[in-house]
């Protein structure tokens, strides 16, 4: 038995999980409808953009009855995500959740608690909608989450080592996830060759507040790499809206070249890189029908920058968690709009591109020159000596040096690049943009203003 | 002047703690921020282990109340004399007026009690408080 076997032997030894029956899951793979795999939509719709919405709830039925609400509205990519206790492996917690929110009809638990329902209810439901389902959790150890839920029929992964811990956690130890995610990419990977691949996507949005394009950039293909060079064959690279049009074309232009360049560079240029596009991730106004208009400029940026996917927030987004009904109207609308836009023009925008493109290469060289002799080590020690800084991560290894504002336009510049490796040049440019106020304050004022862009 | 600063309990709310370090750092305090997430003890031994001369707390989620009562035990344990003690935000969980909240966290130890007062105000009482101790 291989060392990768025999984990997962014991990490399905839980007494929250009913005997897993690796050979039979390899079964279902092997069998499973193409339709289920996300791998296989992309690659029959490469100029589409597919729409996948946010959701889910506790009990098998309400989860169903949110599914039949997005069939309807025609979806694309259907969510599994996943409730806050499982994400923090309590599976107690979630099992007596589950149970009260069945008792009681009102829903206990943010998502669907994946381990506890099992995998063979959940295949049932996952089959029925014969739709590619997406696996959103937020989980720093989703080594027995991975196997659930392709043994569900849930072939897409979400997540990853940085992204899933930076903008959620304060001390769980970084060098863990890192190895629990490889864990994690080694699974993905196995099963890859039975049918069509499992797809991996990693969490472009990190906190959401003021990041810039740089950091998302490097890190989304740092989390790729990690993936790839475990042997998947399929990722997707992700980032949110940023707040400026010309910033995401040009982040979406210079994600693509760059995520290419890396993959080639350590020699898995064979896998499929996808790029997904976030509606905008900040505060919404409590406005639903501004919230409207802005999901509607989020979907237009989609199609220019000629998204894989987009997911999609709701007008209800500052008012808590959705109805099945505002999210199926969601979809709806942003199927709507896109279908609109055809023939839209190419926007290039050199000079941008290129300055973005010298800072992810700046800060790459920076990690590829750390001394450790894994890649994985050498962007642990990236993140512990600030070379990749995530402006407002509540985590206790993130460097908090850098400072991030917009400029007139919008884009989010670098204010102060802390230990950043970017060069006088190209730091010259960011701080060119960069309009201030005299006093004091100003900064803060500015900081202020430019999160809550969109109130 | 030396200050420690962090979110108390069980509240992540980083925004506004990475904002009162920013402010800090621009008004020319040394700042020794904890984040989010921060228990009670955590910040009195990091104002020992610093010699700090301020401690700001901050709460945005109102569970403070639960944490700050054993204040005036900690200070005396520890024997913490000439600190300044503040805390601001969101003091309690449900509706209250800032009458009633001042006077029960000044009772708790605090110097400075700020309820849903905004941060740059916040900050500018707190330089005016430290200029006139030093006169």
């Amino acid at each position: 038995m291989s060392l990768l076997q025999r984990d997962r032997q014991i990490i399905v030894s839980n007494e929250y999980v009913d005997h897993f029956d690796f050979a039979e899951v390899e079964e279902f793979v092997k069998n499973a409808s193409k339709d289920l795999f996300i791998s296989h939509k992309f690659k029959q719709n490469q100029d589409k953009t597919l729409v996948q919405p946010r959701g889910g709830f506790p009990t098998y039925e309400k989860m169903f009855a949110l599914y039949e609400h997005f069939k309807k509205a025609d979806v694309d990519v259907l969510p599994c995500t996943i409730d806050s206790h499982t994400r923090l492996n309590d599976y107690a917690s979630a099992a007596k959740m589950l149970r009260l929110s069945e008792e009681t009809e009102t829903d206990m638990l943010n998502g669907y608690p994946l381990i506890t329902q099992g995998y063979r209810t959940t295949r049932k439901m996952m089959t029925h909608f014969n739709t590619p389902i997406s696996l959103r959790h937020g989980t720093p150890d989703a080594r027995l989450l991975v196997d659930m839920a392709i043994a569900s029929g849930i072939f897409e992964i979400e997540g990853g080592p940085i992204t899933y811990l930076l903008p959620y956690s304060k001390n769980f130890p970084l060098d863990k996830a890192f190895l629990y995610w490889k864990h994690v990419e080694r699974v993905c990977a196995k099963y890859s060759p039975l049918n069509e691949p499992i797809n991996r996507e990693s969490f472009g949005p990190l906190t959401a507040t003021l990041v810039p394009p740089v950091i998302t950039i490097v890190i989304q293909i740092c989390e790729m790499l990690l993936s790839l060079e475990e042997g998947v064959k399929s990722f997707s690279v992700s980032f949110s809206q940023t707040g400026s049009l010309n910033q995401d074309v040009v982040t979406a232009a210079v994600l693509r070249k760059s995520a290419k360049k890396y993959a080639k560079k350590i020699g898995c240029e064979d896998a499929t890189i996808n790029l997904v596009y976030h509606q905008w991730m900040g505060a919404f106004p409590r406005d639903k029908e501004k919230s409207d208009c802005l999901i509607n400029t989020s979907t237009l940026i989609a199609g220019m920058v000629k998204a894989n996917k987009i997911i999609t927030k709701t007008r209800a987004e500052a008012f808590g968690i959705p109805t099945k009904e505002d999210n199926a109207q969601a979809v709806s609308n942003v199927k709507y709009t896109l279908n609109m836009l055809k023939g839209l023009p190419n926007i290039v925008d050199e000079e941008e591109e290129e300055n973005l493109t010298n800072m992810v290469d700046e800060v790459f060289e920076a990690i590829f020159n750390d001394k450790a002799d894994t890649l994985w080590r050498k962007i642990f020690n990236s993140i512990k000596n600030g070379t990749i800084d995530v402006p407002f991560s509540p985590h206790i290894i993130n460097n908090n040096e850098v400072i991030t504002v917009r400029d007139p336009q919008s884009n989010i510049r670098i204010y102060k690049k802390g230990a950043m490796p970017i060069s006088d040049k190209s730091f010259k440019y960011e701080q060119s943009k960069i309009k201030l106020g005299e006093d004091k304050n100003s900064i803060v004022n500015q900081i202020i203003k430019d999160i809550g862009v969109m109130l | 002047m030396k200050v420690v600063t962090g979110v108390v309990g069980n509240d992540i709310h980083v925004v506004a703690n990475r904002l009162i370090d920013i402010s800090l750092q621009q008004r020319g305090y040394e700042v020794f921020n904890l984040g989010v997430n921060t228990y009670l003890e955590e910040f009195i031994d990091a104002v020992i282990e610093t010699d700090a001369d301020i401690l700001l707390i901050s709460s945005l989620n109102g569970e403070a109340e639960g944490w700050c009562r054993d204040l005036h035990f900690l200070k005396q344990k520890y024997q913490l004399k000439d600190i300044i003690f503040v805390i601001g935000g969101n003091l309690s969980v449900g509706e209250s007026t800032t009458d009633e909240i001042v006077p029960k966290y000044k009772e708790y130890g605090f110097d400075l009690v700020f309820h849903q007062v905004d941060l740059i105000e916040g900050l500018d009482t707190l330089d005016d408080y430290v200029k006139g101790l030093k006169i």
